[in-house]
């Protein structure tokens, strides 16, 4: 087990860069998620890590060693790979003890390992069948047994759920964290599940275009995104962004909102609006912040109850999602199920911008900082 | 209701058309087969039974006598040792030949695939055009290149021809069936630890059966069928048994023995015709392989 460091690291293909000078480091033991839409060069990244593609500038360290141009089997990590690649003329048995033939471990080792790593992820009974006679989910096991046998520094999966259909994802999920919690690995994990991100990660680096747009802690990046797009990305359903004017009453800025009546929405952070004073901003809220009046939040600053007319309601069972247009965008609104919404009525709902934020409309910067 | 239904009604316009089918193709079959049967039969008669009856006409009794000629005592050219030294010579020719220019061509389309460098898909379509070259462009250079290898009139020599030819074919067959294996598998072995031999040996080939079955049918087929490289390379005593047999059916001391060469022409048939029978089932299943995946 090992910390990691990936010290500015750029990646050319001609004239394109897929990556752009990544920076990230993280700790012994620690969960990293890569996550982004296709084609932000996380899995680049990635495979750079490994070693099966080369950087063409900037560092990468394992283990405070230098592996920039070492080749990936002398780094001592492990993969996990999203087809699982099981070598398919061998047996699981054979699949899990390849990396530690390779590596010269006498038989009797070989199989005290095989037989604790099948004991870990409870393959013990298909060890003697071959990768076609698995099921996607004994495959994915199987990988991941791959990877454990050989106690590597590093872990790297590269989005091995996605093959997997929805509730043996969920499952899987699961168990990679209880595994990670167990074993205590270093881990970088690359997926474009913005949910898989939240619920593993110890930390997140959001990628775009060959750039980390922000590392952070789930919560971090959950609460306070570094910029529109992140904002955007993570979170289901998505943050609303309402476009806004920027009002002055009383000398302080705040944000108008228009619905089937205006009202002006105080802003935690009314400061960093001096300057947007008579402009438009775009008014981040996760839909979780606006709901039916709540009688305990009455009162309390920064919490608004106005009126909005219902276009479609979406029962989710837990939560009611409510569909509205303020200011001309569609907005998400997520409420008790109790809450009488119907189609095409007005009803009262409670706008709580105390975990607000807002952007600049042309760049996607965040303003509040 | 329901259980007329299930068995499917005949009228007797199914029937008349489904017999008129089955006669249309054994006649189309009988069509195909004509001229083996005719070798057949006119290997089993004896000269005077060719002279007098027809084609068809079936040999009196069965007689092997011209088999045992065209093996041990036909004459071929000046010698009279039958077909049986170059029948040897061909398999001489022909294992090597198969088997370094599958073992070539499984690397090279391993290469190619799997581990991609800079200007692979040119070297692949390099290879390609080596698929278009016809056989009587590259005689004279050949000879030449023989003659400063110091192995021309060789068997090496004609092994040597036959491999170079050959590999175009073999890398075009290997690199089409690998490409269908994922990347990934290479990246896992590496990562694994195993290089670039290991994981062609361990991983690799044992998933490779079907192609190297098309591959050495095509191959065996190919050489062992080749008469012009053999007529061109071979010394006198490296002769394939195709050029033998031009010779025996050539050679003319008395009257046409028609039997014989019948019986000639048959035996150096029959090795293709053997690897057709055990692998053919493999062949049409490796031809489809990379079509279906898996």
């Amino acid at each position: 087990m090992a910390n990691l460091v990936i010290d500015n690291v750029k990646k050319r293909y001609g004239e394109t860069e897929i990556l752009k000078g990544i920076n990230i480091s993280i700790k012994t033991g620690e969960f990293l998620i890569l996550v982004g839409p296709s084609g932000c060069g996380k899995s680049t990244l990635m495979n750079s890590i490994a070693g099966l593609e080369d950087v063409s500038e900037g560092r990468i360290l394992i283990a405070d060693k230098d592996v920039t141009y070492t080749s990936p089997k002398d780094r001592d990590i492990a993969m996990v790979f999203q087809s699982y690649a099981l070598y398919p003329n061998m047996t699981v048995e054979q699949n899990i003890s390849f990396g530690l033939e390779m590596r010269k471990v006498p038989k009797e080792e070989r199989d005290v390992e095989v037989q604790r790593v099948a004991e870990l992820l409870q393959i013990s009974h298909l060890l003697d069948r071959k990768p076609a006679q698995l099921s996607g989910g004994q495959r994915q096991r199987v990988a991941m047994g791959r990877a454990l046998a050989r106690r590597p520094q590093l872990y790297l999966f590269d989005e091995p759920l996605s093959n997997l259909d929805a509730k043996l994802r969920v499952e899987m999920r699961t168990e990679i964290k209880k595994l990670h919690k167990k074993l205590g690995t270093t881990i970088v994990y690359v997926t474009h599940d913005q949910i898989e991100a939240m619920t593993l990660a110890d930390r997140i680096a959001v990628m775009k275009d060959g750039q980390v747009q922000q590392l952070g802690t789930p919560q971090e990046i959950y609460d306070n995104p570094a910029n529109l797009f992140v904002a955007g990305f993570m979170g289901s359903p998505a943050m609303n962004f309402i476009p806004a004017n920027v009002v002055e009453q009383d000398g302080t800025p705040m944000l108008e909102l228009a619905t089937s009546t205006t009202v002006a929405l105080p802003f935690p952070k009314p400061e960093s609006l001096k300057d947007y004073v008579g402009k438009t901003v775009l008014l981040g809220l996760r839909p979780e912040m606006i709901t039916e009046p709540q009688p305990h939040k009455e009162g309390q600053p920064f919490v608004t109850t106005t009126d909005i007319e219902v276009e479609v309601t979406e029962p989710m069972g837990a939560d009611t999602m409510i569909l509205t247009r303020v200011n001309d965008a569609e907005i998400n609104c997520r409420s008790n199920p109790m809450y009488p919404a119907a189609a095409g009525s007005v009803i009262k709902m409670m706008f709580d911008t105390s975990k607000a934020v807002v952007f600049d409309q042309e760049s996607g910067k965040r303003l509040d900082v | 209701m329901s259980n007329k239904a299930v068995g499917r009604k005949t009228s007797g316009l199914d029937k008349a058309l489904r017999v008129a089918l089955y006669t249309v193709l054994i006649v189309v079959a009988a069509f195909y087969l004509m001229p083996f049967i005719v070798m057949l039969l006119t290997s089993l008669k004896d000269v005077e039974e060719i002279r007098t009856g027809t084609l068809l006409s079936l040999p009196a009794s069965l007689n092997f006598d011209s088999w045992s000629k065209a093996w041990s005592s036909a004459c071929t050219g000046g010698s009279c040792g039958g077909i049986s030294p170059y029948f040897m010579n061909s398999f001489q020719i022909v294992l090597p030949a198969v088997a370094i220019s599958t073992l070539v061509g499984a690397l090279n389309g391993y290469v190619i695939s799997l581990w991609k460098f800079r200007g692979s898909d040119f070297f692949f379509a390099a290879m390609l055009v080596g698929c278009f070259i016809p056989f009587q462009v590259i005689l004279l250079p050949m000879a030449q290149t023989l003659g400063w290898l110091g192995i021309a009139n060789t068997t090496s020599g004609l092994v040597f021809v036959h491999v170079v030819y050959g590999i175009a074919f073999t890398t075009l067959f290997f690199r089409n069936f690998y490409q269908s294996i994922p990347g990934e598998l290479v990246k896992a072995a590496r990562l694994d630890g195993a290089g670039f031999f290991t994981i062609f040996y361990r991983i690799i080939l044992p998933v490779s059966t079907p192609i190297i079955v098309v591959t050495v049918i095509w191959q065996f087929t190919q050489i062992w069928n080749d008469f012009l490289f053999g007529v061109a390379f071979s010394g006198f005593d490296t002769q394939p048994v195709t050029v033998a047999l031009n010779n025996l059916v050539n050679t003319s001391f008395g009257g046409k023995e028609y039997n014989v060469d019948m019986a000639a022409a048959i035996i150096a048939a029959l090795p293709t015709l053997a690897v057709y029978v055990f692998a053919g089932k493999y062949f049409v299943r490796g031809l489809t392989a990379g079509a279906v995946k898996g």
